[in-house]
């Protein structure tokens, strides 16, 4: 049975995404995942940070955005965590339905994007951290 | 990511070879800014080397789809692997944007 974890973190910054997108490749290919899943373990955390990034912070301070990717017993769990203004993104990014979906921006593609890729998410918020668990079940490799 | 062009019967055609992710999609972006300053309207996107697609790629995508739009041109998406496929269904691109199977295909609807 094949367990893996890492932790990182990234600054608030959009420019960071690069980076993210190296730790999530890291990982997935560590584990022999498919492109496929790395393709849509790496659009819900682009997504859900930029929507950090974009909308968490009232302040120019510089704050840590904390990824932890684990993947135990076929299911791989993704955990952000963020000390931004409370936000839960399962209730603040319901779709626009008013608004044609090519006028939406990245980071607008919605909740309905990461409601179709994971199977569970769950959001917390914990004294001054929004705490937001995905877990996603994969078929055995 | 390697990015082959070539005009053919008015039709700009891109073919996309690697990732499109946020270190190659700015490239890709400048590359259709740069044929619609040509006078394009009308481009193919063949996908089937296209291994890997991140959000900044939807991105670029999405504005060439607006600016095409604006000047009444046409965009149509080829060739793209299953999954490369699903993210744009996902995301919900293929109710306003075009992608078939292959590049006849393409040409046949641009």
């Amino acid at each position: 049975m094949v367990v893996a974890a890492i932790q990182f973190r990234l600054r608030n910054q959009l420019s960071e995404i690069r980076r993210l997108e190296e730790n999530v490749d890291g990982f997935c290919s560590g584990l022999g995942l498919t492109k496929k899943c790395f393709c849509e373990i790496n659009l819900v955390l682009e997504e859900l940070f930029t929507n950090i990034v974009s909308y968490g912070y009232r302040d120019d301070a510089e704050h840590w955005v904390q990824f932890a990717l684990a993947y135990e017993d076929e299911t791989i769990t993704l955990r952000i965590e963020d000390d931004g203004m409370p936000f839960n993104p399962v209730e603040a990014l319901e779709p626009d339905v008013s608004c044609a979906l090519e006028e939406r921006r990245i980071g607008g593609l919605g909740i309905h994007l990461i409601k179709k890729i994971m199977d569970d998410i769950i959001y917390r918020r914990c004294g001054d951290k929004n705490i937001l668990t995905l877990k996603k079940v994969l078929p055995a490799n | 990511m390697e990015i082959i062009e070539k005009e053919q019967d008015g039709v700009w055609i891109f073919k996309l070879n690697g990732r499109l992710d946020s270190k190659t999609s700015p490239e890709f972006e400048q590359k259709i800014a740069d044929a619609m300053g040509k006078g394009s309207k009308n481009m193919i996107v063949n996908f089937e080397d296209l291994d890997y697609i991140s959000s900044a790629g939807l991105r670029v995508i999405l504005k060439a789809t607006k600016d095409l739009k604006r000047s009444e041109g046409k965009f149509v998406l080829c060739s793209m692997k299953d999954y490369v496929k699903e993210v744009f269904e996902i995301s919900g691109f293929d109710s306003f944007l075009p992608i078939v199977p292959t590049m006849a295909d393409a040409l046949q609807k641009i």
